[in-house]
């Protein structure tokens, strides 16, 4: 009998992981969608994109139902328990990633209707890429409970802090020298903002798997680039 | 790393309970049939009856299907097919399976019993270039552990329950992109599994060329523009009122000589990025020497060096210590562009230094020295310009290149290996740059697998480092031993007598 449930548990906590990844997926591929439309100005992929955010949200309620329901009713211990709470932190993750790349395609909806500013375009989406990848490899890692692999995400997030910073200067020299493009700039700005925050949620995947297996926080502080002016670049004197 | 949206599934995961099915004899009867419909498909001449082509084909697939079922049973079978495909050559496979374990596309079969139920969905076969991209360690895995893209779960589910075929393409991210089709369809139900098929074929090579194109065409328009004009500028001088001034003729034909040689740099650049970026996914097979590669480029540049008052310095490790995996012409280029733009900034009297390190893990490869002077003070910064995907047990070489020149802020960093960027306000020296020299090093590494990173501060010089993944030791080609390749200084003295013409 109690073999009988504990063979249940487990299947039910690989159900649990099995949709977390479905969700992963799909965060995925909105955050991808989310850098396209901003860079082929496309106005049909951005709402589609906002139209689908709701289905992410939908899965980290079910995903949030079936946790504590499972909680509840099978009172899990030791990594039972971690599995199952670190599915339900992912969610969250997930979500707020989500949300990320919904207001990426909301400021792609405006930027659509002002004039290109191609070089800058392309800077955001190359801070895209690299966050892409690391969002990428950081859901490998959690799907397949690859520890290295996903502290390696979180050790290479100083280069999206980097891509930001440079980002920010960018933007800033911009606008100074042609104030018509502060508010396509201001925009591009935020999205950048949101870029980093993806990779933001990339570590926090890495470390929430490290709890998942380890039971433990990750050791040490990110290691993250402290220049002469701070870590971030808003506040600066510029 | 595979490249793709896929990832192994957890170890954890419980093996798949084997669906109810045929009895052995069936299976065997239905293999028979199998090999009778090949017999058949072979006696089918071309100008055959169509629906009798079409019956051996689905007889086949019949024989095919039912020796799925009899490895699925068998537990030894089934780790078997972790081997080498060589080694699954036994008689309980038909040659049809071995032909579909042969595809050189990945080919994955796919059941479920519930829509809604994910744990369901499990990979029944996967062929070998399926498990080697996916990364899937056994048959029986979750189908949600190999693929997670949204677009790719829909198609299979239609496949699966609503019974039709469909096509999706994607393109993966990744160190090197990649472009995917994906084709699903039914397979006849079993009850209760359902069955389909998923077949993937890498388009990238069609794609990258008409992506290439594009950009070729407007890179060269772009950046032929300006010459061009300086050009036309001067010819309409010539004609016009310098028609008679001897000493402004010579003056300006000087001037359109160096644009026409800008000019055709910028072409032969565009071009060999352009080549370089076509065969980007494919990753080179040869053996190359990084010591005796940076040795080689040195001597080639020790007019240059020597014209600049420039001292190059050389620390490298005894030939044959540090090989890699590459293609020597493209690890020459990627030595010579650094080192070229080394010279290219460093003041008349200073020094650039290339070294070589081998055996190194991949965070010794990355590592930063606490006491580097380009890591401290204002706008001091360092940044990773390519990462490889991660490979758990390579080891890896790196040359550094390090000059003793103006530095870069590090706002500039993350554009560096842009193509056409410059770093404002300084100005090479001379016309001699195509602003390509970094874009071509980031793709060629990037080829071989390799990373880059660059650290500078202003005033303080900059480091550039491409570390590449060494090759096999007992794989290495005979290298001579000549020794170690000394630790020494070229002379600045613009003697050529080493300064080979190296096709570089």
């Amino acid at each position: 009998m109690s073999e009988h449930t504990l063979k249940f548990f487990g299947d039910e906590l690989t159900q649990l992981k099995a949709e977390v990844t479905r969700m992963g997926g799909l965060v995925e591929s909105q955050v991808e969608d989310s850098i396209e439309c901003v860079v082929r100005r496309d106005v049909e992929l951005a709402q589609a994109i906002i139209g689908r955010d709701a289905k992410i949200d939908e899965l980290q309620r079910e995903i949030e139902r079936k946790a504590i329901r499972m909680i509840a009713l099978r009172q899990p211990v030791a990594q039972d328990l971690r599995r199952t709470v670190a599915a339900l932190k992912m969610a969250w993750n997930l979500e707020r990633t989500g949300d990320q790349a919904k207001n990426i395609a909301k400021r792609a909806l405006v930027l659509a209707e002002a004039e290109p500013l191609t070089p800058l375009t392309r800077a955001v989406e190359r801070m895209g890429r690299l966050v892409v990848a690391h969002l990428k490899e950081a859901l490998d890692a959690y799907t397949s409970s690859e520890i290295e692999r996903g502290l390696a995400v979180w050790r290479a997030d100083e280069d999206v802090d980097e891509h930001y910073n440079s980002l920010f200067r960018e933007l800033l020299t911009y606008m100074m020298s042609d104030p018509r493009t502060i508010s396509s700039c201001a925009h591009l700005l935020f999205i950048g903002k949101n870029l980093e925050r993806v990779g933001d949620h990339a570590t926090n995947i890495a470390e929430i798997l490290h709890y998942e297996i380890t039971g433990e926080e990750v050791d040490g502080q990110r290691p993250r680039w402290q220049g002469a002016d701070g870590e971030h670049p808003t506040g600066e004197d510029q | 790393m595979p490249t793709g949206p896929f990832s192994s599934p957890p170890p954890g995961s419980r093996t798949e309970t084997p669906p109810p099915g045929d009895t052995a004899v069936g299976v065997l009867t239905a293999t028979g049939a199998g090999v009778v419909g090949l017999g058949l498909l072979a006696a089918t001449g071309a100008a055959q009856l169509e629906p009798a082509l079409l019956t051996a084909a689905g007889v086949a697939a019949a024989g095919l299907w039912a020796t799925f079922r009899v490895r699925r049973r068998d537990p030894v079978l089934r780790d078997d097919r972790m081997a080498p495909p060589s080694a699954l050559a036994d008689a309980a496979r038909s040659p049809f399976e071995d032909a579909l374990e042969n595809l050189p596309d990945p080919l994955l079969i796919i059941s479920a019993e519930e829509p809604d139920d994910l744990v369901g969905k499990r990979l029944t076969f996967a062929n070998a270039a399926a498990r080697a991209l996916l990364r899937i360690p056994r048959d029986g895995a979750l189908l949600l552990s190999a693929i997670r893209r949204p677009e790719v779960l829909e198609a299979v589910d239609e496949s699966l329950f609503g019974g039709l075929a469909g096509s999706v393409s994607f393109e993966t991210g990744g160190a090197q992109d990649r472009f995917w089709r994906v084709w699903t369809a039914p397979l006849p139900p079993r009850e209760p599994r359902r069955f389909c098929v998923l077949v993937m074929r890498d388009e990238t090579d069609v794609r990258r060329n008409e992506r290439m194109r594009a950009d070729f065409l407007a890179n060269a328009s772009h950046e032929l523009r300006t010459p061009l004009a300086s050009l036309s500028g001067f010819i309409e001088t010539l004609r016009g009122h310098a028609r008679d001034d001897e000493q402004a003729r010579d003056r300006f034909l000087g001037i359109m000589s160096a644009q026409a040689e800008r000019m055709a740099r910028l072409v032969d650049d565009l071009m060999s990025l352009s080549r370089i970026e076509l065969n980007e996914h494919i990753r080179p097979d040869g053996r190359c020497d990084l010591g005796a590669a940076a040795s080689d480029v040195a001597d080639a540049l020790a007019l240059i060096a020597g014209e600049r008052r420039v001292t190059v310095r050389l620390d490298l490790p005894p030939r044959g210590n540090a090989v890699v995996v590459g293609d020597r012409d493209q690890i020459l280029q990627v030595i010579q562009n650094l080192v070229d733009n080394a010279l290219k900034y460093s003041p008349a009297g200073g020094g650039v230094t290339v070294s070589v390190e081998a055996g190194l893990t991949l965070a010794a490869a990355t590592a930063t020295d606490p006491a580097s002077p380009r890591l401290s003070g204002q706008d001091a910064g360092r940044l990773s310009l390519l990462t490889p995907d991660r490979a758990d047990d390579s080891l890896y070489a790196l040359i550094r290149v390090t000059d003793e020149g103006p530095g870069m802020q590090r706002q500039h960093l993350p554009r560096l290996a842009e193509r056409f960027y410059r770093v404002e306000g300084q100005k090479s020296g001379d016309r001699s740059g195509t602003g390509l020299g970094l874009a071509i090093v980031k793709h060629i590494v990037n080829r071989h697998r390799g990373g880059l990173w660059v650290e500078s501060a202003p005033q303080r010089g900059a480091m550039f480092v491409a570390y590449l993944p060494q090759a096999a030791r007992d794989a290495a080609a005979p290298l001579a031993d000549e020794g170690s390749v000394a630790s020494g200084a070229i002379d600045p003295d613009p003697q050529p007598a080493l300064a080979r013409q190296a096709r570089l």
